[in-house]
């Protein structure tokens, strides 16, 4: 009995039973030719104004003229760039990239406080004028004849590389080296090093001359004894004598 | 843009090479190297204000300060204008893949539109125009 009743109930407010079906009662729809075009505009005096059959519509944003659509490679003329980096290989080393540039770059800036960042993060003092030093001033740079002592000796000493000769063609053509200085472009450890390295090309030499004397040397009695030899003397012999 | 930088570098060289020249002088210093050595101070000096000068000319130079990065661990820059070159391009056809998408998906929608809303779709297509 009683749920006969709240079924009753029910049915008075179900949707099924309204008049308009399913819609909304709060919103009159007198629109039913499908050319519904709304603007609606809140604010202090909120108003709703047809204008057209679509809701939301708006206007499409203006196409730009550049967009991703295109080879921007190509558009800002970096190709040339693109195919120099992406054909070949980067070596990865600073080194490779300052090849002239003596010492030992490739280690990591802040191990010896050598790094751009620090220059950012605590700029040095600037903007005072940068006068030549006086005699006075220059008498503190006096120094004691001798060696560095050994700690100071190899710190950011330039490992062998392959480049020196290229290197060394080049300040030669500068010229800005000074006399007697010349000895230490190869290896900036000291004079004696080069001087080692002249006296072992020097021996070097000799052993090559010596040894191609002893071929020469070699080869004629070859020819005295051989049967063929008919006591005349190669060309270069020739050219020789 | 190639000259002020250009004349910069060279600059540096010529400071980095008088040090380099100083190194060696001080390395196994000798009583007659003395006056070369004050000579070679004062052209650090020199080169100082020669570096100085040029200051003005490549005030309109911007470097990216990722490259500094590169740098300091000792890394070949040139790396960062390929890892910079790679991700554009990457980006690229990345956006263009997107654009291509919605394309694709425009025009499917507006064939799918057609079919099912006929009507409503020659009186969107005459507001918009030939879209």
């Amino acid at each position: 009995m009683m749920s006969d009743q709240f079924r009753g109930k029910v049915e008075q407010y179900s949707p099924k039973s309204s008049p308009r079906g399913a819609r909304s009662p709060v919103v009159s729809r007198q629109d039913s030719t499908g050319t519904l075009k709304t603007t609606i505009s809140l604010g202090k005096n909120p108003s709703i104004v047809h204008s057209g059959p679509f809701y939301l519509m708006k206007e499409p944003p203006g196409e730009s003229e550049l967009t991703g659509a295109r080879n921007l490679m190509a558009y800002y003329g970096l190709e040339h760039s693109y195919s120099k980096f992406s054909g070949k290989k980067l070596k990865e080393q600073l080194s490779s990239f300052l090849p002239n540039l003596p010492g030992v770059i490739d280690t990591p800036g802040d191990q010896d406080n050598s790094s751009l960042r620090s220059l950012i993060d605590k700029p040095p003092i600037g903007g005072k004028e940068l006068l030549p030093l006086t005699s006075l001033q220059l008498s503190g740079f006096r120094l004691h004849p001798g060696p560095l002592p050994e700690q100071y000796r190899y710190i950011n000493q330039a490992p062998q590389k392959k480049h020196h000769k290229k290197n060394k063609h080049k300040n030669k053509n500068k010229g800005e080296t000074p006399t007697g200085l010349e000895s230490t472009i190869i290896d900036i450890g000291g004079a004696d090093t080069h001087e080692k390295k002249h006296k072992k090309q020097k021996r070097h030499d000799e052993e090559k001359e010596a040894r191609k004397k002893r071929k020469k040397e070699k080869k004629r009695k070859k020819q005295k004894h051989s049967p063929e030899h008919s006591g005349g003397l190669t060309p270069s012999q020739h050219s020789n004598s | 843009m190639a000259a002020p930088l250009g004349n910069l570098e060279s600059q540096l060289e010529l400071f980095i090479e008088n040090v380099r020249q100083i190194r060696i002088i001080v390395s196994d210093f000798q009583p007659q190297g003395q006056n070369v050595l004050n000579q070679k101070i004062q052209g650090l000096v020199t080169g100082l204000q020669e570096i100085d000068k040029l200051k003005s000319q490549v005030q309109d130079i911007h470097v990216p300060l990722e490259v500094f990065d590169y740098i300091d661990q000792g890394k070949n820059p040139q790396l960062y204008t390929k890892d910079c070159i790679d991700k554009a391009l990457t980006k690229n056809e990345e956006v263009k893949g997107k654009i291509d998408a919605y394309r694709k998906f425009k025009g499917n929608m507006l064939s799918e539109l057609n079919r099912t809303f006929p009507n409503e779709l020659a009186k969107y297509r005459a507001i918009r125009g030939d879209e």
